[in-house]
Formats: C-alpha cells, sequence, structure tokens
C-alpha cells in the first residue's frame, strides 16, 4: 500500500469515527452552529384606533407579547450552506440576531463555532461574518479598498495580510473594476458583491446572509449565488441563509430549515424535499375544443378556460399516464408537464404551519 | 486602540467629501456672531467699561471661543446617528464587530469633528482679530493648558449627547431631550458668561455641565490662572468620569433590551 493511499484511509477512517462520535454526542469539531431550545419573546406597543386611542397609549400604554422565536432547536455542521426560511415575521432574522450575539435569547442556548454568543460576543465577532441585505454596513463615502482596509484593521489583521486577502477577494468576486470608486457610487448589485467581501476580510468560519439578494436583478442574484457558492467551496465557509427567493435556496443549499410563528415546521435536505413533494406534477394541456373535466382520485383540477386546462396529477394515487387517458389524443394541440414550482411546495409548508 | 485610530481615519477621511458643507456652515456662524458684535458694541458705549468684570473685547472673544466650541463639535454622530440605529436597527452591524460601539461612537465623533473644529477655530480667530484684535492678556505659553480644558469639554459634552441617544434603548425619540441640553448650552453658557446671570443663579450654574463644556475653556483663554486651571481640570475630570460612567452603564443595559425590528 502506497504512503498515500494510507493516509487517505486514515483520513476516512477519522473522519467516519468522527461521524459517529458526533452523532453520539461526545464530540462537536464537526458542528459550526448548535441551537437549543433557544426562545425569544417581544414586547409590542399595542394602541386602540383613533385619536382617543393615541391619548390613552399615552397615559396608560398597554403592550401584548410576541414569540418570535419559540423553542428551536438545530445543529449546523462545517462547509454546510443551510437556508433558513420562513414567511415575514416568522422569526428568522431574530434567530440570526441571537446567533450573532446581537439579540439575548429569553430561554435556551446556543454556540457559534463554540462560543456563546451573548456572553462572548466580541470573541465571536472574529469567527463570524454578517450580510444584511437591507442595512448598509460599508462607508458610502469610501471606495471598496479603503472599506476593506478599514475592516482588515477592525479585525486586527496586519497590513500586508490585510493586502493579500483584498488582492485575493476582489479577484474571486471579481471587484477590480470598481475597487476604487466610492461605495455611493456603485450599482445595488457591486455594493452587496462588496458588503459580502468586506464580511470576509477576516477569514470567518460562519457567514450569516440575511437576504443578499433583495432587490437585486435575476442576472446580478445569479452572480452572487454563484459567487457565495464559489467561496463555499474555496474557503470552506459555513453559510447560514435567510431569503425570500426560492433560486437562492434551489441553488445554493443541501439543507432546508422552515420556520413559521417562530416553530421550525421542517428540517431536511433539499433532497428529500423535493423527493416527497415532487409527487405532484402539474399538466398543462391546450386542446383543440373545449374539454370537461372534473377532479377525482389523484386529479385536482387547478384551472379550466374553455381549451386550455392546468392540472395537478398526485402520481402516488395516478399515474401520469392514466391520466393523459382521460383526455383525446387527436384533440391535443399542446402538452407540457412539470414539477411543483419549488415556490409552491414551501407555500404549502408554510399554510401547514400555520 | 489601533482600531479606534482607524476608525478616526477613516471618518477624518469621509469628513474631507464635506468640507464645502463645513464652508457652507460658516454662513450661520458668521451671522450670529455678527449680531452679538453688534450687541455688545451698542451695550459697551464706552469701550473701557467692564460688565460683570469682562471688558468689551473680553467678552466677544467670549462669545467667539463658545461659537467656536459650539459650532465646530456640532455633528449627527452624537444628536442622531446613535439613536437612529437603535430606531431602524443598523446597531446590528455596530454591536457584532470586535469593537466596543460607544468607543467607536467616541472615536467617530473625534474624526468628524477635528476637521471640522479646526476649520472653525481658524475662521473664528480671523473675525475675532479683524472686528476687535488679539486679547490684551493671552499669552502663547498658556496654550498647551489651554488646550487640555477644551479637549476634555469636548470628550464630556460628547459623552453627555451620546448618554441622552442611548435613551432610545427605552424610549420611542431621544430629540425632545437633545433639545433641551442644546438649548441650555446655546442660551446659558454661549451667548453670556456665567457671570452676567443673577447672583443666586451662578453657583448652580456652575454645577451644571455649562460650565465644564463652554464656560471654564473659554474664560481660561480670556482670563487665564493656574489656580482656576486647576481647579476646572479637577472638576472636568470628575464629571467626563461621571458621564462616562452613565453613558457605559446606559449603554451595557439597554443594549440588553435591544429589540430589533424585522428585516
Amino acid at each position: 500500500m502506497s504512503q498515500s493511499t494510507a493516509m487517505g484511509l486514515l483520513s476516512y477512517v477519522n473522519m467516519v469515527q468522527g461521524g459517529f462520535l458526533y452523532k453520539k454526542g461526545l464530540v462537536n469539531h464537526m458542528v459550526a452552529i448548535e441551537v437549543n431550545h433557544l426562545s425569544k419573546t417581544f414586547r409590542v406597543k399595542v394602541k386602540e384606533k383613533g385619536l382617543k386611542g393615541s391619548m390613552k397609549s399615552v397615559f396608560r400604554p398597554t403592550y401584548r407579547t410576541v414569540k418570535a422565536v419559540d423553542d428551536i432547536s438545530f445543529t449546523v455542521e462545517k462547509g454546510e450552506i443551510l437556508a433558513f426560511i420562513g414567511p415575514n415575521g416568522a422569526g428568522k432574522s431574530t434567530t440570526i440576531k441571537m446567533l450573532t450575539g446581537i439579540l439575548y435569547p429569553d430561554n435556551g442556548d446556543s454556540k457559534v463555532m463554540d462560543i456563546n454568543p451573548t456572553a462572548k460576543r466580541k470573541r465571536l465577532a472574529y469567527q463570524i461574518g454578517t450580510v444584511f441585505g437591507q442595512k448598509e454596513q460599508l462607508w458610502m463615502h469610501l471606495t471598496p479598498y479603503d472599506n476593506f482596509k478599514f475592516f482588515g484593521a477592525i479585525y486586527d489583521l496586519e497590513d500586508a495580510q490585510a493586502e493579500e486577502r483584498i488582492a485575493q477577494l476582489s479577484k474571486t468576486f471579481e471587484l477590480e473594476e470598481f475597487i476604487d470608486t466610492p461605495v455611493r457610487n456603485l450599482s445595488l448589485g457591486q455594493r452587496i458583491r462588496c458588503e459580502i467581501v468586506a464580511s470576509l476580510i477576516h477569514r470567518p468560519e460562519v457567514l450569516f446572509l440575511d437576504e443578499p439578494t433583495i432587490g437585486l436583478d435575476p442576472v446580478v442574484k445569479e452572480n452572487i449565488r454563484e459567487l457565495i457558492k464559489k467561496m463555499n467551496k474555496e474557503y470552506k465557509t459555513t453559510v447560514f441563509l435567510t431569503s425570500h427567493d426560492v433560486g437562492d435556496i434551489e441553488k445554493l443549499c443541501k439543507r432546508i430549515i422552515i420556520v413559521n410563528h417562530g416553530k421550525i415546521v421542517l428540517d431536511d435536505s433539499m433532497e428529500n424535499l423535493k423527493y416527497h413533494y415532487l409527487n405532484k406534477k402539474i399538466v398543462e394541456v391546450k386542446m383543440k375544443e373545449a374539454a370537461d373535466l372534473t377532479s377525482g382520485e389523484g386529479i385536482t383540477v387547478m384551472k379550466s378556460e374553455g381549451s386550455n386546462l392546468k392540472l395537478e396529477v398526485d402520481t402516488t394515487r395516478k399515474n401520469i399516464s392514466d391520466a393523459l387517458k382521460l383526455f383525446d389524443a387527436d384533440n391535443i394541440i399542446d402538452i407540457n408537464i412539470s414539477n411543483v414550482p419549488l415556490e409552491n411546495i414551501i407555500t404549502e409548508i408554510y399554510k401547514k404551519g400555520k | 486602540m489601533k482600531k479606534y485610530l482607524f476608525i478616526f481615519k477613516a471618518t477624518f477621511m469621509e469628513s474631507l467629501q464635506y468640507v464645502m458643507n463645513i464652508i457652507l456652515g460658516f454662513i450661520t456662524f458668521f451671522i450670529v456672531l455678527y449680531v452679538f458684535l453688534n450687541l455688545w458694541d451698542y451695550i459697551y458705549s464706552d469701550s473701557a467699561s467692564l460688565i460683570s468684570g469682562y471688558s468689551k473685547n473680553q467678552m466677544i472673544w467670549y462669545v467667539i471661543l463658545t461659537e467656536i466650541m459650539w459650532f465646530g463639535t456640532r455633528n449627527r454622530t452624537l444628536t442622531n446617528q446613535i439613536a437612529n440605529d437603535i430606531k431602524s436597527g443598523a446597531i446590528a452591524y455596530g454591536i457584532n464587530k470586535p469593537y466596543n460601539y460607544i468607543f467607536y461612537m467616541i472615536a467617530r465623533n473625534l474624526g468628524e469633528v477635528a476637521i471640522k473644529f479646526v476649520l472653525f477655530l481658524g475662521a473664528g480667530i480671523i473675525i475675532g482679530y479683524t472686528f476687535v484684535g488679539g486679547l490684551p492678556g493671552f499669552r502663547f505659553v498658556n496654550l498647551p493648558f489651554i488646550v487640555i480644558p477644551f479637549l476634555i469639554g469636548m470628550l464630556i459634552n460628547s459623552f453627555l449627547q451620546m448618554s441622552i441617544s442611548v435613551l432610545s434603548f427605552w424610549i420611542e425619540d431621544s430629540t425632545p431631550f437633545q433639545w433641551i441640553y442644546d438649548k441650555m448650552i446655546i442660551v446659558l453658557g454661549i451667548l453670556f458668561p456665567i457671570e452676567m446671570f443673577p447672583g443666586w443663579a451662578q453657583p448652580i450654574m456652575k454645577l451644571t455641565p455649562i460650565f465644564v463644556v463652554t464656560y471654564a475653556p473659554a474664560k481660561l483663554v480670556i482670563d487665564f490662572n493656574i489656580h482656576m486651571f486647576l481647579n476646572v481640570l479637577l472638576i472636568q475630570g470628575i464629571y467626563a468620569a461621571v458621564s462616562f460612567v452613565i453613558l457605559m452603564g446606559l449603554y451595557q443595559k439597554g443594549v440588553k433590551r435591544l429589540n430589533v425590528n424585522g428585516g
């Protein structure tokens, strides 16, 4: 056996043992994020309608409590890209903010790279990077280069080290063209790329991306996704992503956690999610003449407008060929069979979570 | 410390983009000074007379110096930035970095104020020399002693204004409190020296921030004596320590109840 084969085998054995021990809960060197029964409640002011209500709230303000995050637990492995999604107000951002040490949880605990975010916020800062798509961290009047130098200094990088990383990251994220243009003059897509680079300058182990592609056009979105993938591959950065864009989730993540009303309603691999939900097919048929078809065993008529029909076929109950037999083949002009869009699947899960 | 110097440097670089804005701010500065020059000119019909122990020359220099402190150190970082960061949730970026958010803001404030203060100082000195000439009692040898209370005064002012901003953790809008503090400094601390106020009010005023922020540093320029310098330094030291403890205490308490909404 050659030396390299022996080394390879040894690392494989270590890996398998590591995974086994991890599952047994004995070591957690594979875990980037660990969340145990995390909860957070907010107090929201309630005001009655009209002027009278406004006056009353001045003297006797009333509050109601909202459970933003309700007893959630999960782990994220190192190097994983996880989609953490949910409808507005589901508790995604609150969770991110607790994991980055910004908010204090009411109950439960969490560890990011084995650090308690609220107790050791400053120590954690060196291990994580954050990009909030709707907020800016760059200095608008400075160039991306000056901004990166600034962030390098903030994270105690030596000058030469900062220069080296700026050069490397600007190549990966293709910033060379506008690295000396003040941030205020950049397009949104260019700015988001710079925001991500600013968050990576200290080589964080975990990157939290909160809606990074919000407001971007499809081409730029695709470009950002490619760059995130590249970054994950090159630097082995764990990515914790929240997004409303199904494209982000579908193209980047292997695992998905769906939250709603502060609770986890689904924690599964993308593969499983698709496998369980893709047994439903959408059949769109254009007929020569109007056809009369009603929902039945395994078939739901979604739309019927004259000669145009749209059906959902549950292939576990009725296979596609049987469904197609319901149509007169000579009467068909065009037919299209597709999977249920992931967006619909997610919406369905949201609804179930209600 | 290196990172705070870098924050200072980055803010300073950013402030250089606003030099024209600062220069435009001279217009209000000139108008206010012009009004007061004429007012004191009218009140001091005899230029040799003294009012509350101040000659006309000293009185005008007092107003110029306090105006320099006021216009030269005013910036939105202190009054609006922290409050806005808390309200908008942008503070999320400020508190998950490896620096202390309050020290970061102090460094930013100094970076913004540095260039502004120097410009207003230059403009104020030119106006003073042009309209009333130099200060008869001023000696350059005292300059190092004068600079220290000026800087500590600026620092105390920033601690107090930041403490008010930090109240946004509890109240929806801290602007009314900023307004009260501003007006107190303008009306009682800038336009007239403390000696001009009724006898019973003077000891109370000497306990307020007016004494350490504007009155004492300006008074040391126009009428320096080492006894007063040491006295001012002691009071400023106590004020700086107490206001800093209040600021940090409020911040530490407030950040725990931070409520960042949505997004």
